[in-house]
């Protein structure tokens, strides 16, 4: 019985164990497979073993503290042999390992624990006898079934299982430099472990509820910053409205206050902006992991499967450096886990069937991760059998999974996805590994839980390929923020090849296309805005920035009206309305708050003839600063044919025009600046948009505002409640009727 | 003295209808009296009409405010905003209903939870007035009703388009009524 003090003592040190057994069993195995960096990796092991057996003693936890002894003897004589690790020698000592970890959680958690016996009995088997190296050529060998083998595994799951008493996930929260762990799941896998862990106990332990409750708070804060923002704009609409009236007297005063207010209040957002993004950057490094965390123990459930059935894989792991929320990769251990047994039980053939295939005797299994953007795609392939047809359907009719008539009128890409069927299995009997029809449906179910999904593609004789898609949250990417008209956009860094000013002389403006003469190359030239939709496409202007993109082997030379800035964004999903876009990898928020859409830079480069498709249809400007009126407006025009571009406000409007024509403008009265009245007088002036109809509409239905509106020069008039699709579009036609009349 | 309808022996048309809408609403006070009884709504102008919602989908009334267009969106979606670190979409009502006239230009997005597991935000002219429908009225129409907006005849004549949200989100219908 623990007293208070050690039992808190204990909860840490389960912590602290369990890391250390997890680097334990990375190093046994690279011993086993005779890594180049044999003694430092053995310096690993036995400084990891001296670690175990002195905190267990500390503890009081003397049986433990002995058995890691006993181990230390079987490990220590090998120092300076330059063989690798007999298989039978490091299945000792890593099912000792195992059963030394269910010891410590079942102590921890306070039932019962495995008896340490068999594994005193397992190391005397293995320990070596005479001189260092000797012992390495013959190794006791204990004769392990694998039905022996499966029920040891099931006591240890049942045993390593145990909750732990803090329930849930901890996250060490901890500086880089002063906390050798967060080190641990950084280092490269062929880096040296980590120098023994002094201070280890330096940092804190927080759980996973600790740190997404701060991220909601770091959410609330920059809500706080948007509302600071708006109470600015407010006073900023009081000043303009005191200015209108004019400094007098009785008004100069509460002029000051406002002021000041002002003042305070761009201080405030701009000090609430840094502490967001400062915050925001603390919690990135604490809430996200490296892959490797999740895919290191891979490597010892690989190795015991294919020790278990008589084959020989390799595993390979691509990407592993990539850090992805610690959420996302807790959920991922399990699908992973079913995923790698499953290529090794059923996709992965024996050494003699594959050479007589004509293969390597050792198969390959590779795991690959890769984060695009938002997304995260992880890979788990093999070139082993590839999946069967014929034993599909068979199992699925056996298992009353599909009909005869259903199978009969599947593609083969639908039979493959049969297997993530619940209850399905290939297996007619039933063994530790597969065949309870328990597996690939609760991979599919933990990554759809994950709003991502798993495909598989399969090859018969070559291989199987199951692809996971996740949206990776709190991955960050490097983003340039640009500006094209009253938008920003994000576009990839990775895209970015170069950017440089626009000059006249390098500019090839065709008939239906344009290009840019860059280091003697001719780049095809887009105009970000026309490629948005936003205007019609436009030659760049002396000195304006252009972007030279890369993507998919493509180059194209890319205007828009200003470089913001590059970024280090969290990309996160679009919502479910719009993620069908093909141009948008997904949206950002920036330090104050407000949010960028992020560009695919594959789109953009695979755009090149879009602006050619779009001639020959009515144009239509539409004018108003409300965002669901000009939504409203392009809805029923563009429900009448016309391709619509819009504009929040009358200068925006006159700019658009210096460079487009348009067959009509559908322009708001009431804006603020310049209202439609003036708007429409500003465009009768000039010569080139003179002929153009404009309608104005009005939320008042006043014959004031039809009146004024006739006199500066507007062809109709509706009101915002008239604006019914068909009743726009009837008048939309008769003005233009009325001008070509004219 | 007797009721003054009751004097008149041939009972114009007029007059038994507004007797007959009097009773009808002294038959509905009681059972809009008892809250299990009653939908609760919370109840919107598109335009020149009534519209409402489920309160228990109104997650919240914001002010139509730093929404960021979605350029080449469907016309319909107006943009996407933040509402308590998640992003949503802000869509306009009136363009899902197929084009309705407005009054005033919208000011307030009502965050709803159509009941898909996500939110959206669907603009809205004035923020809306909370209301109960009896809830047999509303069952009685929505057996009429195929579409995601069921039309209401409240006591009063009133009429209330009452609007399935979740039929309404649905892509497809969005499309087709757009098309409609």
């Amino acid at each position: 019985m623990l007293d208070p003090l050690m039992e808190q003592l204990l909860v840490g040190f389960v912590d602290e164990a369990d890391e250390i057994y997890q680097r334990l069993t990375h190093d046994l195995i690279e011993l086993e497979k005779g890594t180049a960096a044999r003694a430092q990796v053995f310096d690993g092991l036995a400084r990891g073993l001296h670690t175990l057996k002195g905190s267990a003693a500390t503890l009081g936890l003397d049986t433990l503290a002995d058995l890691a002894h006993r181990m230390e003897d079987v490990v220590l004589p090998l120092r300076g042999s330059e063989a690798p690790l007999p298989p039978a020698m490091a299945d000792a000592i890593l099912r000792t390992l195992d059963v030394w970890m269910a010891h410590l959680r079942a102590t921890n958690a306070k039932i019962e624990p495995p008896p340490l016996e068999p594994s005193h009995a397992l190391l005397d088997h293995v320990k070596p006898v005479g001189p260092p190296g000797v012992a390495l050529q013959s190794p006791a060998a204990p004769a392990v079934s694998s039905v022996q083998a499966a029920d040891e595994e099931r006591q240890l799951a049942t045993a390593l299982q145990a909750p732990p008493p803090t329930a849930p996930p901890a996250a060490l929260v901890t500086s880089e430099a002063d906390h050798p762990r967060r080190r641990t799941e950084d280092r490269g896998p062929d880096d040296p472990p980590p120098k023994a862990p002094a201070g280890e106990e330096s940092g804190w332990r927080v759980t996973t509820r600790q740190v997404v409750g701060l991220l909601h708070e770091v959410e609330r804060l920059r809500e706080v910053r948007l509302r600071i923002e708006e109470r600015r704009r407010e006073i900023e609409r009081a000043l303009q409205q005191l200015d209108r009236l004019g400094i007098q007297n009785d008004t100069a005063e509460a002029r000051a206050v406002l002021l000041a207010a002002r003042r305070s209040l761009i201080a405030d957002g701009d000090e609430a902006a840094d502490i967001v993004a400062s915050m925001e950057e603390g919690l990135k490094a604490i809430s996200t992991m490296p892959v490797r965390t999740v895919l290191e123990p891979l490597r010892r459930a690989v190795r015991d499967l294919t020790r278990q059935q008589g084959k020989q894989v390799k595993l390979s792991v691509v990407g592993a450096e990539v850090s992805l929320d610690r959420r996302v990769l807790e959920s991922l251990r399990g699908p992973l886990v079913h995923l790698v047994r499953n290529a090794v039980d059923h996709g992965l053939e024996i050494p003699s069937v594959r050479e007589s295939r004509g293969k390597h005797g050792e198969g390959a299994l590779i795991i690959r991760v890769e984060q695009q953007g938002n997304m995260m795609f992880l890979e788990v392939a093999d070139d082993g059998n590839g999946l069967d047809v014929q034993r599909i359907r068979d199992a699925a009719l056996r298992r009353g999974i599909a009909t005869e008539a259903e199978l009969a009128a599947m593609g083969i890409p639908q039979i493959h996805q049969l297997i993530f069927r619940p209850g399905f299995s290939t297996r007619t009997e039933v063994s530790d590994i597969s065949g309870r029809g328990v597996g690939l449906d609760v991979v599919r179910n933990e990554i759809q839980g994950l709003q991502g999904y798993v495909e598989v593609q399969s090859t018969p004789g070559q291989g199987t390929r199951f692809i996971l898609t996740l949206p990776a949250e709190l991955g960050s990417s490097p983003v340039l923020v640009v500006r094209c008209g009253e938008h920003q956009l994000g576009i990839p860094m990775a895209a970015v090849e170069s950017s440089r000013a626009a000059k006249a002389v390098d500019v090839r403006v065709g008939r239906s296309r344009m290009q840019l003469q860059h280091r003697d190359q001719l780049l095809p030239l887009q105009d970000l805005g026309a490629l948005m939709g936003l205007r019609q496409s436009e030659a760049p202007a002396d000195g304006q920035p252009i972007l030279v993109l890369a993507s998919q082997g493509k180059r194209i030379a890319l205007s828009v009206d200003e470089v913001v800035g590059d970024k280090d964004l969290v990309i996160r999903p679009l919502p479910v309305e719009v993620r069908d876009l093909p141009a948008y990898q997904g949206a950002a928020t920036l330090a104050r708050g407000e949010l960028v859409l992020i560009v695919r830079a594959d789109w953009v480069v695979n755009q090149e003839r879009r602006a050619e498709s779009v001639t020959g249809t009515r144009r239509a400007l539409v004018v108003d600063d409300s965002l669901t009126a000009r939504a409203l407006h392009r809805t029923a025009l563009e429900a009448g044919g016309y391709s619509v571009h819009t504009a929040s406000s009358g200068r925006q409007a006159l700019e658009q025009l210096r460079h487009a024509t348009y067959d009509v403008m559908v322009c708001d009265i009431g804006m603020d600046e310049m209202d439609g009245f003036e708007l429409t007088r500003e465009v009768r002036q000039r010569s080139e948009t003179d002929p153009m109809p404009i309608i104005l509409v009005s939320a008042r239905d006043s014959s004031g505002d039809r009146q004024h509106g006739t006199e500066v020069g507007a062809d109709g008039f509706l009101s915002k409640k008239d604006c019914v699709s068909g009743r726009l579009l009837s008048e939309v036609s008769a003005v233009i009727a009325r001008r070509k009349g004219a | 003295m007797k009721p003054y309808l009751l004097h008149e022996p041939d009972g114009s048309t007029w007059e038994r209808d507004l007797l007959e809408r009097r009773a009808q609403r002294v038959r509905e006070r009681p059972r809009i009296a008892d809250e299990e009884s009653v939908l609760w709504v919370a109840e919107f102008p598109v335009g020149e009409e009534s519209y409402a919602i489920p309160l228990a989908m109104l997650r919240a009334a914001v002010p139509l405010r730093m929404v960021t267009p979605v350029p080449l969106s469907p016309p319909h979606v107006i943009g996407i905003l933040r509402f308590q670190g998640q992003i949503l979409s802000a869509l306009s009502l009136s363009s899902i209903l197929g084009g309705r006239g407005w009054r005033e230009d919208p000011t307030v997005l009502l965050v709803v939870d159509p009941g898909f597991g996500r939110l959206v935000a669907l603009d809205c002219e004035r923020i809306p007035k909370p209301g109960g429908y009896p809830h047999a009225l509303v069952e009685e129409a929505r057996a009429r009703s195929e579409g995601a907006v069921i039309e209401l005849t409240l006591p009063g004549l009133r009429q209330v388009h009452l609007l399935d949200l979740r039929r309404l989100m649905d892509r497809r219908n969005v499309l087709e009524s757009r098309n409609a």
